[in-house]
């Protein structure tokens, strides 16, 4: 599971930013925000006609030494990383896709709040939730 | 070999190296001015061929990396050039000895050497010595470029024979094996004459080979020999050399496809003479698989025709295999944990390819592999250059955020702990550059509009560190200026006790360096703008508020000539303004104390007087007024406000404040006016009817009573005042005035004008109140039960009545006993005084001071009932009052030619007295005045007011309150 998962904006800060307790979060915040140049480079290297049917699953974005580091772009060029530690070999490409379509659901829901203004941070409890049950549980 | 070179790139592969070091004492600055030149020299044109030869200077070089010459040629240094002074003769023997004693440190690989002695001059400096070229100084020496030409080229000639020597290397039936330091003791003991052994010594000399011909200049031969050497190297699993015949193959090929070389140094080289321009479109993927002659592989020796394995342009990789070589090189090197180095500078080398290529993605998987090449035990320093290398190259791959990290790893590694001397100030310098990976600019005008942009939570980190390491190198306006901009930028993502942990750490900073508004800048060139605090407080809306009416200067009406109709009925005068702003303190979660503020504005005459206040934490809107003072005519533009906050003054301008409209106001200040204080006699009433009044007495008086009024007016100004007008207006009242209610003789104060400043006059008012109490039936009838009513009275009123009052304290409404007599008339006027004088008269402005009187009339006697006697002479009449004291005083009341009664409390009495009868019909009464009055009724009013006056004159009735001074008042009655 994730120690990690971010949402991003589109304008390149963090809406949302969660991580397991037991290790510094400011160690994460640099980890996904230096994953952004890899997102960059991945959007810019798919070429212009193809941005329309561009898959929103990113895939690796780099492996450190500790943890590999996932990312998903909406079309709304908001994105969601997942940081998963790298001793976790049981998890699946497919199981990290499963993991980005749920977190877009969930988002989703959170822009359908009709009180909820795009580009504030997120407060949702539902969010926060759907993000609970794919962390890495704290013992 | 331990120490990286972190600089290379492909091309350096067909360099060769040349150290250029001082001997003995020569100034820096003299020899970088040398080496400068020497290195100008970087390729040189062989003549009678069509080849180039490129050198890479170094002014130091590790001998121990000169051990790996042999692995790859470039490393080796094959020239060596020393820089001495020398100034007399005896000198020289020394200097020469010493110039020996450096080429033993490279001897085995030096081609070539040259020594530059400067300071030398007479016989020993005229010998022709081919390696030794003599100058007077360090500023005469025309030729240096020269003689490093002839120089290059000596080495050229020594490099050509090798590779020819080398080449076409037959002696003997063996082949040396060229190995690597490291290597020397495993080939201890090995079977020399095995077909391995001679395989792989075959396959390490085609490589060395190889790396001749590059470094000659010819490339295509380079090519060959390098594909030759990788098939022979792997068939015998020499991986580490594989790695290298594989790395010469990427290098010829980079050279070959980016002549304009990958190092992003601009202009550095002139295209190869080698490369065709087209030649990269024409290669074909695979070309490393051309044919190679196997006939020109001999067992014991290599073919010197090259020529005839003619592969050419299909020889060299194509862009995609350059890489492919790349990796499997790399993954080579890294089989040797001794290779470290290697493999890590062919990393970056195939880092600087990729970024040519646009291939960030891939450049950054090779950046992640040298990020975890184990070099062993590092340096601090070669930490430091390690992490801004890889630091650079993601900048130089587009990763910007990457590039920062490393960055500022870097510079936190230039403070680690374990450096017995930090260098803050690299770190701080290292810190500055990752701002822009950050997207963390210092100019806070970039944060002043719509939300924040960027990473809160690493810039915040950022900023801290910014802080903490300006401070530490010293600079504590630095740390003041950075300290300011976090608060002020990033104010909403700080928690509440990060907050008082900022603000008290600046309030610490300022205390020994206030912040100020200047610029500061930076050694480097970088300029960190100034932070106004304009959250801090937070200012909602601005206006401007008028002058007080005593200061308000007015224009002179109908003033011929004077040119200023353009000025606005609302002009601002040269003595005070006032701003008020509403604030608000931001939630600091303590006290803000702002501890001056004041008005910021772009004229340079103007005085604003600071102001300071204490905003508690979370308060709503505070309004606070700034006053400030001009001092010379004209227009002022106020355009925001000053503060001081935390020990940081700051001026913020009000169109950079978000949510206030108004960026500014323009004020027209018009020349000076003399400025009048006014203090009275009687004490000043807190009571004021309406603004305009500056100040404003109120007293009480009895009916009928005069009190004078000591008005003194005092120029506090600076101008002379010329004019004096004064005017009185009463306002509007219901009641009915008998006589003036204000009169005053301005002659005397007039005589005292021009009035200097500090001077000052007087000018008794005298404040009579004569009302008419008859109105108030209620009081009459308490008094008069039988209704007693005065017939033939052409007044509507029942009754006459006659009030002399004298005032005191107000006895209305304290005392509910009291409340039959709560019959209190109020009067009010106000005085005028329209004063002008000094520049502002000239200009046609005059001041207004007002003064507001306002008089509480109590009733004091009433004649009840008013009736005639006839007397004993028929000339005259008794007239009979019944006089009614309505006060609590006793009094006496006196009359012509009569004697005094006293009347207690509320008590009654009768009074006669003996008057001459007379006749109004022979009163003129109908003066012109008189006749202009349009009404009947009018002229009736009139006609009483003059009968009153002549019962009055005639009557003379007085009434004095004997615990008080003398008052009077008339009567007005009926014959």
């Amino acid at each position: 599971m994730a120690v990690c998962i971010a949402v991003i904006a589109k304008e390149n800060y963090p809406l949302y930013i969660r991580s397991v307790p037991t290790q510094g979060e400011l160690k994460f915040h640099y980890t996904v925000h230096t994953s952004l140049d890899v997102v960059e480079e991945k959007i810019s290297g798919v070429g212009k006609a193809l941005a329309d049917q561009r898959e929103l699953y990113l895939g690796l974005l780099y492996p450190t030494e500790d943890y590999k580091v996932y990312g998903y772009m909406t079309n709304s060029k908001v994105k969601f990383v997942i940081v998963v530690d790298s001793s976790n070999t049981s998890l699946r490409d497919n199981e990290i896709r499963s993991m980005f379509r749920k977190l877009h659901n969930s988002f989703t829901d959170v822009m359908c709040n009709p009180f909820y203004n795009p580009g504030d941070p997120i407060q949702s409890k539902a969010f926060d939730s759907i993000v609970s049950t794919m962390m890495v549980q704290a013992f | 070999m331990s120490v990286p070179d972190y600089m290379q790139c492909a091309e350096d592969h067909q360099t060769v190296l040349v150290v250029v070091q001082p001997m003995g004492i020569v100034p820096e600055d003299q020899f970088f001015r040398i080496y400068k030149r020497i290195s100008s020299v970087s390729q040189v044109s062989i003549r009678d061929s069509q080849r180039v030869l490129f050198i890479r200077y170094r002014h130091h070089y590790p001998p121990e990396n000169n051990e790996w010459g042999d692995f790859q040629t470039h490393r080796k240094v094959v020239g060596l050039i020393s820089v001495t002074s020398c100034n007399t003769a005896k000198e020289w023997p020394q200097t020469s000895d010493r110039f020996h004693g450096q080429k033993e440190v490279f001897g085995s690989t030096l081609y070539d050497s040259r020594l530059l002695v400067f300071g030398l001059q007479g016989e020993v400096a005229e010998q022709q010595r081919t390696d030794v070229a003599f100058y007077p100084s360090y500023d005469d020496c025309p030729d240096v470029e020269k003689r490093v030409e002839d120089f290059v080229e000596s080495i050229f000639i020594v490099l050509e024979s090798k590779r020819l020597d080398r080449a076409t290397d037959k002696s003997g039936d063996k082949l040396q094996l060229l190995c690597v330091p490291f290597e020397k003791k495993d080939f201890v003991g090995l079977d020399t004459d095995s077909r391995h052994y001679k395989k792989r010594c075959q396959g390490r000399m085609r490589k060395h080979v190889g790396d001749l011909c590059l470094q000659a200049g010819m490339l295509q031969d380079a090519l060959v020999h390098y594909h030759m050497a990788v098939e022979l190297l792997r068939s015998v699993n020499d991986f580490l050399w594989l790695g290298a015949a594989l790395e010469g193959l990427c290098s010829a090929s980079v050279i070959f496809h980016y002549p304009g070389g990958t190092s992003g140094k601009s202009g550095a080289r002139k295209p190869g003479v080698s490369s065709a321009a087209d030649a990269g479109k024409r290669h074909r993927p695979g070309a490393q698989e051309v044919l190679i002659d196997p006939g020109a592989l001999t067992t014991n020796a290599i073919s010197a025709d090259t020529s005839t394995e003619i592969g050419r342009a299909k020889n060299c990789l194509s862009q995609e295999d350059i890489i492919e070589k790349y990796k499997e090189a790399i993954s080579n090197y890294g089989k040797y944990k001794s290779a470290g180095v290697i493999e890590l500078e062919a990393c970056i080398k195939a880092v600087r390819v990729l970024a040519i290529q646009k291939r960030a993605m891939e450049a950054s998987e090779f950046l992640q592999n040298a990020v975890y090449i184990n070099l062993g035990q590092l340096s601090e320093e070669e930490k430091i250059q390690r992490y801004s290398v890889l630091s650079e190259l993601y900048e130089l791959i587009g990763f910007h955020r990457k590039s920062a990290f490393f960055k500022r790893v870097a510079a936190m590694q230039c403070v680690a702990p374990t450096i017995p001397e930090p260098g803050w100030k690299a770190c701080y310098k290292l810190l500055l550059e990752t701002l822009p990976g950050y997207s963390l600019s210092l100019d806070p005008k970039d944060f002043s509009k719509g939300t924040h942009r960027g990473w809160a939570a690493v810039q915040l980190r950022l900023l801290h560190e910014l802080v903490y390491a300006s401070r530490r190198m010293g600079n504590p306006g630095l740390s003041v200026r950075h300290l300011s901009f976090l608060l002020q930028t990033m104010l909403d993502f700080l928690s509440d006790q990060e907050k008082k942990e900022v603000t008290q750490s600046l309030e610490n900073y300022t205390s020994k360096c206030p912040g100020g508004m200047e610029v500061i800048s930076l050694p480097d060139g970088l300029k960190l703008p100034p932070v106004p605090f304009t959250k801090l407080p937070i200012v909602r809306s601005v206006s401007l508020l008028n002058l007080p009416a005593s200061l308000r200067p007015h224009k002179v009406k109908g003033l011929l000539g004077q040119g200023m109709s353009s000025a606005s009925p609302f002009i601002y005068s040269p003595i005070t303004m006032h701003s008020r702003g509403d604030e608000r303190s931001k939630k600091i979660g303590e006290y803000l104390h702002v501890s001056k503020m004041s008005i910021y504005s772009s004229s340079v005459d103007f005085e604003s007087l600071p102001a300071a206040l204490s905003l508690p934490a979370e308060s709503g809107l505070y309004p606070v007024t700034l006053v400030g003072v001009p001092r010379t005519a004209g227009n002022i533009t106020i355009n925001g406000y000053h503060t001081s906050v935390f020990g940081v003054s700051s001026d913020c301008l009000l169109e950079g404040l978000v949510g206030v409209k108004s960026s500014g106001c323009m004020v027209e200040v018009v020349p000076s006016l003399p400025r009048l204080q006014l203090c009275t006699s009687l004490p000043r009433s807190a009571h004021l009817s309406s603004e305009d009044l500056s100040t404003s007495v109120s007293l009480q008086l009895f009916n009928g009573e005069t009190q004078q009024l000591t008005i003194t007016l005092e120029n506090i100004g600076t101008e002379m005042l010329n004019t004096l007008e004064l005017t009185s207006k009463t306002l509007s009242t219901k009641e009915k005035l008998f006589g003036e209610f204000l009169t005053w003789d301005l002659q005397d104060a007039l005589s005292h004008l021009p009035l200097k400043s500090g001077q000052s006059v007087s000018i008794p008012v005298n404040i009579s109140a004569k009302l008419d109490f008859s109105g108030q039936e209620n009081l009459l009838h308490d008094l008069n039960d039988d209704g007693i009513s005065v017939t033939g009275l052409p007044v509507s009123s029942p009754l006459r009545q006659v009030l002399k009052p004298r005032a005191e304290n107000k006895p209305v409404g304290t005392d509910a006993s009291k409340n039959e007599f709560n019959h209190v008339k109020t009067l009010e006027a106000v005085l005028t005084f329209k004063y002008s004088g000094g520049a502002g008269e000239v200009e046609g402005y005059y001041r207004e001071l007002s003064l507001g009187v306002r008089v509480d009339v109590e009733p004091s006697v009433f004649f009840t009932r008013v009736s005639t006697l006839p007397a004993t002479s028929t000339r005259q009449c008794h007239l009979l009052l019944d006089v009614f004291n309505s006060t609590e005083h006793e009094l006496t009341l006196s009359a012509k030619n009569n004697q005094d009664l006293v009347l207690h409390a509320s008590e009654c009495q009768r009074m006669a007295i003996q008057v001459d009868k007379f006749d109004f019909d022979s009163i003129p009464v109908m003066d012109h005045d008189a006749l202009r009055l349009a009404t009947v009724r009018q002229q009736e009013e009139k006609r009483q007011q003059v009968q009153g006056g002549l019962i009055n004159s005639t009557l003379d009735i007085h009434w004095t309150i004997i615990s008080f001074t003398k008052g009077s008042c008339p009567d007005k009655t009926v014959p």
